[in-house]
């Protein structure tokens, strides 16, 4: 195995199925603030995060626990005890992203391997390079606004592992530097872990089709039989300059499956599929597409068509290479 | 909208299943999803108070809907007539055998709202805690008919063949295609 393929998992399910379709690692968060998919019902109780790296190490696979929003000023409790929780069930690396909960870690947790999550936006040599003598951090999650040579320059220029995103919901802006959500609701994913929280979103349909409001903004309407989008700020239709149309970003997913040979040549050591908060038909289903496209490259075989397999899963039913082709410049 | 998605069963098969209205499926169902309660308690851990809020399901295909408290042994499914106006917290609307699919993990809930294959109003906060608390929960016939060992797996191999079937029929998508 050339190299790994880190997969989605907001559910003890999710997580089975995810390691049955062929993961080499699986990342998946506790049921509080502590992770940036703090959606109801979703996410791991701490007995369930044992069981689930029980499941995964029985099955060869590794766990990673995302501890990866920023913790509240005087109110750490939830962060050190999902650090305490998570080397206790046995993880194999914890994602953080906040410099004080990566300072507990390192400091009351020497043997967690620590990666940094892409909502710590470490986009630079100097930026990584503070990371990893600081704290001993292992591995970057490079946020998604990158272009492969840029990728290709970064890795040589540092001395840690990186991991790229390929598949999966795409965020148009700067991971952990993105108000939108806060504006209009008052909670994030940077601080309490969830973008354009559920009980915030309400849909309502008539003749014309469906209209999507966030916190009573409306953000978005689609007609009959248009393809919908996450009801997200950034993927939002509005008029402006006497146009309407997306501002920010087209109800889109991100899918680099044509760049896992460019991405491996830049020095990529794993690659990432985003959607904790998606069903465990989406996980089986991309996961076991994926490991064959990865395998199909490590045997020099013919690339496989990811984007037509997977087609019915996608946001806004497009999808894109997104930065690692920056075809605008 | 739901009513154009492939999948919907066809117009003889919803004839032959009008008549299913007037089994006393709610108290049949609210016996099973209790029973289920009693064995699988996570479940509705995971759903915490939302348990409590009302889920109007509407098959488009069929001239019955559901209305279901899921609130543990305490749960509750009503079988009402489409024309009921029956006010509810969440309304989920979409083909049977799709609606099916969600609830055996066969479909992701997100594609089949992009694809627009379901249309949901209500608590949004409400449907993501139901659905996330299906996803994990793995129901499977069985655990509705309350039968486990080789019997239970029986049932379950009959059920999921013959949606199988019928999701083929009636051309349901597969997993990863569009709609």
């Amino acid at each position: 195995m050339s190299i790994e393929l880190v997969c989605p998992a907001g559910t003890p399910a999710a997580l089975r199925a995810a390691v049955e379709a062929g993961a080499h690692a699986v990342y998946c968060g506790f049921r509080d603030e502590t992770n940036a998919r703090n959606f109801p019902g979703l996410n791991f109780s701490p007995d369930e995060m044992v069981e689930g790296v029980r499941f995964a190490h029985a099955h060869g696979a590794k766990v990673l626990v995302a501890i990866n929003t920023f913790a509240t000023a005087g109110a750490m409790d939830a962060w050190k005890a999902a650090l305490a929780n998570a080397e206790k069930a046995g993880a194999d690396a914890v994602i953080l992203a906040d410099l004080a909960v990566l300072d507990h870690a390192a400091t009351h947790h020497p043997n967690l391997r620590l990666h940094l999550s892409v909502q710590a936006a470490a986009a630079t040599p100097e930026a990584i390079a503070f990371y990893a003598d600081t704290f001993g951090v292992k591995r970057i999650v490079m946020p998604r606004v990158l272009s492969v040579e840029e990728i290709a320059k970064l890795n040589a220029a540092i001395n840690v592992e990186t991991e790229a995103f390929v598949f999966g919901g795409l965020c148009p802006m700067t991971e952990g530097r993105c108000s939108l959500s806060s504006y209009a609701t008052g909670k994030s994913p940077n601080l309490t872990g969830v973008c354009s929280p559920p009980e915030h979103v309400a849909y309502s349909e008539d003749r014309d089709g469906t209209a999507t409001r966030l916190a009573g903004f409306t953000i978005d309407r689609f007609g009959a039989g248009e393809p919908a989008g996450y009801p997200t700020l950034c993927k939002g239709r509005f008029a402006a300059g006497g146009k309407t149309g997306y501002l920010f970003e087209d109800p889109v997913s991100l899918n680099a499956a044509s760049l896992i040979a460019a991405l491996v040549k830049a020095g990529v050591t794993a690659l990432k599929i985003e959607g904790r908060q998606r069903g465990k038909g989406y996980v089986a289903e991309v996961v076991r597409t994926f490991r064959a496209a990865v395998e199909a490259i490590d045997a020099g075989g013919t690339e496989v068509e990811v984007g037509r397999l997977l087609a019915g899963l996608v946001e806004g039913g497009r999808q894109t290479s997104g930065a690692y082709k920056k075809t605008w410049r | 909208m739901a009513d154009h998605f492939r999948g919907e069963l066809p117009k003889a098969l919803r004839i032959l299943a009008a008549p299913a209205g007037l089994l006393p499926l709610g108290p049949a169902l609210t016996l099973a999803v209790r029973r289920f309660a009693r064995r699988k308690p996570a479940v509705f851990e995971r759903l915490g108070t939302y348990g409590q809020c009302s889920f109007l399901i509407e098959p488009s295909d069929l001239d019955i809907s559901f209305l279901m408290v899921p609130d543990g042994v305490r749960a509750e499914v009503k079988c009402l007539r489409r024309r009921a106006s029956q006010p509810a917290d969440v309304t989920v609307r979409g083909p049977l055998l799709v609606l099916l699919g969600l609830i055996d993990g066969t479909f992701d809930g997100d594609a089949l709202f992009f694809n627009r294959a379901i249309s949901v109003s209500g608590r949004t906060d409400a449907l993501v805690a139901l659905r996330n608390a299906i996803e994990d929960a793995e129901l499977t016939p069985a655990d509705f008919v309350g039968v486990t060992g080789t019997l239970g797996r029986l049932v379950d191999r009959s059920v999921f063949g013959g949606l199988g079937l019928a999701r083929r029929f009636t051309g349901s998508p597969v997993a990863g295609e569009p709609s």
